[in-house]
């Protein structure tokens, strides 16, 4: 394969060496964690997942650690070559802040943050041995390179439509590219029966998600979005085997198919879209459930959304296998990269009707300019529906919280 | 029955003083380091003011950034909706009012109102102090102005410039080399007015302007702010008497809607 990269302008990797740095991200994750548990209600072993999370750089992995960005790449070619995967992308402030000392401060906090912890020794990013980034957003596409110094990186390019008839065969390709990129470094080959068995494993997790938002969506409060997050984010973000997931999220499934059939609520009933929304940062989550609003469902690439849609394995040959992880992680994907916005809109306007919610909120971040630019069609879409709708557009640091409460209780006095 | 509303901001705290469907007193004092007591304080003062024994208060609404703070109160409801609902009591000589423009101390808002006078979309500043009346008070320091003297110099201003920083600190360095260059004051003054109307005519312009614009809040005491928004938006603006206390009474008529 042709390797991506060369090293000719290759750089040193910096590093930095704030340890006020670190013991404030863990800070904020501790925060974070003591506000969840003032929740009135959650599943008894939430522990376990927020474990995941808060001890994620001192987790030893004992295989090969493979990070990757956002919702499009197949975890499970990874699993199945004998590796762990982990996605990295940041949702911490603090590492945010870390990232902007190499990177300039007017790039997105989601792209800083998975930078930042980079730059950190003893970081999970730093402990993983391979690096695979999607061609997502232009911070992402150019971040390859610089991050391709401190890890082999492979970069997956992604077509610039969702048109499948157009562009599968090349979707196609950059899967196999990817499974030859890991092969050189791995040096582990892809079998069949590996990566079927990874394959009905993740089938298995996004079952138990759907499940779980399924009975939420009934009643929220039962499980708040915010634990729903921290369930969904540690099986992706933390390392842990999808056996033990599994294992345990069927725990918290039993105990919600349990609960006691909810009282009527009056609270509002929102659906969620916009950007991701990555632990320790749940400022947005945290005011809507605080001012008084329930979320029913999102669809956000780190919350249910990123197990809606299953693997459609239709037969077993190499090829439809690569080619049903393309249709799952690339097409089926609602990220604004794609040139049309239309599979979100109909995403949450299918939300919004089938569970008879009271609004939308949207989460747009500050400096992303794919989802900002789609707040406008999304916004004009509700309106014309006279679905109530908000934009709450803020970034990870802390300091307009005051504000946004004022702006989210507004909006909650108007339904 | 008495009723009241209080508002209580970041740079004044306000209150309302209601009794069947007419305003029995007011008064906007400066909020002190504690929200909390200054809610207490302004409500206390206003009773003994107005002559009102404070335990005739029979229901008291809290509004503004330390809504919550205040250790009293039967109801607790957003600047934004008590807002939309001063500005629906309060008759208008200008016809259905569309978009409130509310420039406080430490934020601005625009709220659009529908046909009905509920809220409908409004908009906020984001997290900067720029484009709220804080940012005049700063700058009017800083030319060594008092705050009346350089919102009427910013009327009698004649030569147009520009100033380029809307940022708190920023605008203070330009401020000062504007006057290194000896650039007459009043000039700087409109300049700053007129930053400032660029900043909110977008949040404006975003939310829409159908019907009568109305402008409340402190900042609306600011002729030469007025004056500076009529000329970005090139249409007129209307002015309550009282802007500043406008929160306050929406509070007010909040509650009196709840007790009924």
């Amino acid at each position: 394969m042709q390797k991506q990269f060369d090293n000719l302008y290759g750089i040193t990797p910096k590093s930095t060496d704030n340890p006020k740095a670190k013991q404030k991200q863990l800070f904020i994750e501790q925060e974070q964690a003591r506000i969840l548990s003032e929740l009135p209600t959650r599943p008894s072993n939430i522990s376990f997942f927020e474990e995941i999370l808060l001890k994620r750089d001192t987790a030893k992995a004992d295989k090969p650690l493979v990070g990757y960005f956002c919702n499009m790449v197949p975890a499970e070619i990874i699993h199945a070559m004998g590796a762990v995967p982990v996605r990295l992308d940041g949702g911490n402030n603090i590492a945010a802040i870390t990232g902007e000392e190499i990177l300039s401060g007017e790039i997105c906090p989601v792209a800083k943050a998975s930078f930042g912890i980079f730059l950190q020794e003893d970081s999970l990013a730093s402990s993983c041995d391979l690096l695979i980034i999607p061609t997502s957003c232009d911070a992402k596409r150019k971040m390859g390179e610089v991050l391709n110094d401190f890890k082999p990186t492979f970069m997956l390019n992604l077509p610039p439509e969702q048109n499948h008839r157009m562009y599968i065969k090349q979707v196609y390709a950059e899967m196999k590219r990817l499974v030859e990129f890991l092969r050189q470094n791995l040096k582990v080959k892809l079998s069949k029966s590996a990566l079927k068995k990874a394959i009905d494993l993740g089938r298995a997790k996004s079952s138990l998600v759907r499940r779980l938002q399924e009975l939420r969506s009934q009643d929220p409060r039962a499980l708040s979005i915010r634990d729903l997050f921290l369930i969904v984010q540690a099986s992706a973000f933390g390392i842990v085997s999808p056996e033990r997931w599994i294992e345990e999220t069927t725990k918290v499934l039993d105990e919600l198919k349990n609960a006691e059939p909810p009282k009527k609520s009056l609270r509002p009933r929102l659906v969620l879209t916009g950007a991701p929304i990555i632990w320790p940062n749940f400022k947005v989550l945290n005011l809507l459930e605080e001012c008084g609003a329930d979320i029913v469902a999102d669809t956000v690439c780190t919350g249910a959304q990123s197990h809606f849609d299953p693997v459609v394995v239709e037969e077993k040959s190499m090829q439809s296998l690569l080619r049903a992880l393309a249709g799952r992680y690339v097409f089926a994907s609602i990220c604004p990269c794609f040139i049309s916005q239309n599979t979100r809109i109909n995403r949450i306007l299918e939300l919004y009707e089938s569970l008879s919610a009271g609004g939308v909120v949207n989460y747009s971040l500050r400096l992303c300019q794919l989802f900002d630019v789609e707040n406008y069609r999304i916004g004009q879409v509700m309106r014309e529906r006279n679905i109530p709708f908000f934009n709450v557009r803020t970034d990870y640091s802390l300091e307009d919280t005051e504000q946004l409460r004022v702006r989210i209780e507004a909006f909650l006095e108007t339904l | 029955m008495i009723i009241a509303g209080v508002d209580v901001g970041s740079t004044t705290s306000k209150t309302v003083l209601f009794e069947d469907g007419k305003v029995i007193g007011e008064l906007v004092i400066p909020s002190g380091s504690l929200p909390g007591e200054s809610a207490r304080e302004v409500l206390d003062r206003c009773c003994s003011e107005s002559g009102v024994k404070s335990s005739d208060v029979e229901g008291i609404a809290t509004t503004g950034y330390g809504r919550r703070l205040a250790d009293f109160g039967d109801m607790v409801i957003t600047e934004i909706k008590a807002c939309a609902l001063g500005v629906g009591f309060t008759d208008s000589p200008v016809g259905h009012i569309g978009t409130i423009i509310d420039v406080g101390g430490q934020d601005t808002k625009v709220i659009g109102l529908k046909e009905n006078g509920e809220v409908g979309e409004f908009s906020m500043n984001e997290k900067c102090a720029a484009g709220t009346g804080r940012f005049l008070e700063m700058l009017a320091r800083k030319l060594g102005l008092s705050y009346e003297d350089f919102v009427e110099s910013a009327l009698h201003s004649e030569t147009m410039i520009q100033m380029n920083s809307t940022c708190a600190v920023f605008a203070e360095s330009e401020v000062i080399s504007l006057l290194a260059r000896r650039v007459d004051k009043a000039d700087i003054s409109a300049a700053i007015h007129n930053a400032i109307a660029e900043k909110i005519c977008p949040m404006i312009r975003r939310v829409g302007q159908e019907g009568a614009l109305c402008f409340v809040g402190g900042g609306a005491r600011n002729r030469a702010l007025v004056k500076a928004l009529e000329e970005n938006l090139n249409r007129e603006i209307y002015v309550p008497d009282k802007p500043q206390t406008m929160v306050a009474l929406g509070a007010a008529i909040a509650i009196s809607g709840k007790m009924k």
